[in-house]
C-alpha cells in the first residue's frame, strides 16, 4: 500500500461521532477507490450532502435514530434558528416601517396600529422566551464550564466574540458618522454612508448567524435533565406561537396599509400610484415564511418527541 | 416488508441498502469490496457518501454488523434480521417481476 493521502478534509462534513466510528475505514475506502488521484467533484459533493444529512440526524433534527430527548433538543434549536430569521426580518421591517404614521392619513391608522402593536408584543414575548430559555439552561452551562474548563469553552465561543466585536465597532463607526452629518447631508444621505449601512447590516446578519451557531454547538454539549429538555421544548413551541403572531401582525399591517395608503411603499407622495409589494417587503415576508417553516417543522418534532418520551421508560443515569 | 426495511429503502432495485444487503448475502465484505461487487452485479457505482450512509443506517438498525478490522478495513456481514428483510424485499420484487413477465407473455401471445 504505502499511500498516505490525507482525506481528513473530505471527512470534515461528518459529525465527530460518525468520524470516530467510520472515519478511518472511510479514508481507507477513498484511498482504495481513488488511489493517488484527486477525489472527483461528484464524490466530494456526495460527501458534503451525506455528511450534512448525518449531522442533522445526529443532532436530532431529522430522522428517528436518536432518542426523544435529543430530538426535542435539536428541534428546539431549530425553532431558535427560526427566531434568528425573524430577528433579521423583524429588524428590517421595523426600519422600513418606522415613519409610517407620518406618511399615511390619520383616519387609516386603526387597523395597522393594532397589527403593529401585535408585532411588538409578540416580538417582546419572543425575547422573553429566549431569556427564560437562557436562565433554564444556565446551571447546565455553569456545570459545563466547570468540567470542561474555560479553554475548551473559549475555543467554541471565540468566533462569536470576534464577530460581535467587529460588528459592534462597525455599528459605532456608522452611528457616529451619521451623527456628524450636516443638516443638508442628513436630507440626502451620502452614498458612502449608505454603502457602510449595507455592510453594517450584513455584518449584523453574519454575527447573528455565528452567535446562533455557537449557541447550537454549546447547547448540544450541555448535560440537560429530561425535565429541562422538556421545558425547552415547551418554550420552543411558545416561541413558534409568537412567531406566528409576528407574521400575522406584519402581514395584516402590510395588507391594510397597501389598501389605504399604497404610496407608502413607493414615492411617499399621497395618492400617487405605487406598487403595494416592494422588493424589500417581499424579501422580509419570505424570510419570515422560511422561519415559520422551520419553526413549524421543529414544533411538530418536539410534539412527537414529547409524546414518545412520555411513552418510553425514563433512562437511567441522566444528570444535569 | 418489515418496518426497518421500509424506513431505510429496500423497495427499489437500486436502493443502496438493498444493494449492500444483496452483496453481503454472499459473505462478509469491507466497503471497497462491497462497492466493486455492487458495480459488477448491478452496474451501479455508489458514491462514497451514499455507500457509507447506507452502511451506517443498516448497522444502526441491526441489519448488518461489523467484524474485526483487517488491515484498517472493517468487513460487514448481514445479520439474521437483515437476511429476513432482504428475503422479504426479494419476495415483493419477485411478485412484481412475475406479474410483469406474465403480462408481457400475454402480450407476445396476442401479437403472434
Amino acid at each position: 500500500m504505502g499511500r498516505s493521502i490525507d482525506h481528513s478534509d473530505d471527512l470534515k462534513w461528518y459529525p465527530r461521532s460518525w468520524r470516530e466510528h467510520y472515519g478511518e475505514e472511510f479514508a481507507v475506502f477513498l484511498q482504495d477507490r481513488y488511489g493517488d488521484g484527486p477525489v472527483p467533484m461528484s464524490a466530494r459533493l456526495s460527501m458534503i450532502r451525506c455528511g450534512t444529512v448525518e449531522r442533522l440526524r445526529t443532532g436530532g433534527i431529522i430522522g428517528s435514530s436518536v432518542n426523544a430527548d435529543r430530538r426535542i433538543r435539536g428541534a428546539s434549536l431549530l425553532v431558535l434558528c427560526a427566531w434568528g430569521l425573524f430577528v433579521v426580518a423583524g429588524a428590517a421591517f421595523a426600519k422600513y416601517t418606522e415613519h409610517w404614521p407620518l406618511a399615511t392619513p390619520q383616519v387609516d391608522h386603526r387597523m395597522p396600529e393594532v397589527a403593529m402593536g401585535l408585532v411588538r408584543v409578540a416580538a417582546a414575548a419572543g425575547v422573553f422566551i429566549v431569556l427564560i430559555a437562557g436562565l433554564v439552561t444556565l446551571p447546565a452551562l455553569v456545570a459545563l464550564v466547570r468540567t470542561d474548563g474555560w479553554k475548551s469553552m473559549w475555543a467554541t465561543i471565540r468566533m462569536m466574540v470576534v464577530s460581535a466585536a467587529v460588528t459592534g465597532t462597525a455599528a459605532i463607526v456608522i452611528v457616529s458618522w451619521n451623527a456628524h452629518l450636516s443638516p443638508s447631508q442628513s436630507v440626502t444621505t451620502p452614498w458612502s454612508l449608505r454603502a457602510a449601512g449595507v455592510v453594517g447590516g450584513l455584518l449584523v446578519v453574519a454575527a447573528l448567524a455565528v452567535c446562533l451557531g455557537t449557541v447550537v454547538a454549546i447547547v448540544y454539549r450541555l448535560r440537560l435533565s429530561d425535565q429541562v429538555t422538556r421545558v425547552l421544548g415547551v418554550l420552543a413551541m411558545a416561541m413558534s406561537g409568537a412567531l406566528v403572531l409576528i407574521f400575522a401582525g406584519a402581514l395584516t399591517w402590510w395588507i391594510t396599509t397597501a389598501m389605504h395608503a399604497p404610496w407608502f411603499f413607493g414615492s411617499l407622495v399621497p395618492r400617487s400610484p405605487s406598487s403595494p409589494a416592494p422588493l424589500a417587503m417581499v424579501v422580509m415576508a419570505l424570510t419570515m415564511l422560511s422561519g415559520l417553516g422551520l419553526a413549524g417543522f421543529g414544533t411538530v418534532r418536539i410534539a412527537v418527541g414529547m409524546g414518545r418520551s412520555r411513552c418510553a421508560p425514563a433512562p437511567a443515569g441522566r444528570t444535569e | 416488508m418489515g418496518k426497518a426495511g421500509k424506513a431505510i429503502g429496500l423497495r427499489r432495485v437500486n436502493d443502496p441498502p438493498l444493494l449492500i444487503l444483496t452483496s453481503l448475502a454472499e459473505g462478509p465484505k469491507h466497503g471497497y469490496a462491497l462497492s466493486q461487487d455492487i458495480e459488477q452485479f448491478a452496474g451501479v457505482q455508489l458514491s462514497p457518501g451514499a455507500l457509507y450512509g447506507a452502511i451506517a443506517r443498516l448497522e444502526e438498525r441491526g441489519l448488518i454488523e461489523a467484524l474485526p478490522e483487517v488491515e484498517r478495513r472493517r468487513p460487514y456481514r448481514v445479520t439474521a434480521a437483515g437476511s429476513a428483510e432482504l428475503a422479504q424485499a426479494m419476495r415483493e420484487m419477485r411478485r412484481v417481476v412475475d406479474v410483469g413477465t406474465h403480462r408481457l407473455g400475454l402480450l407476445k401471445g396476442w401479437l403472434a
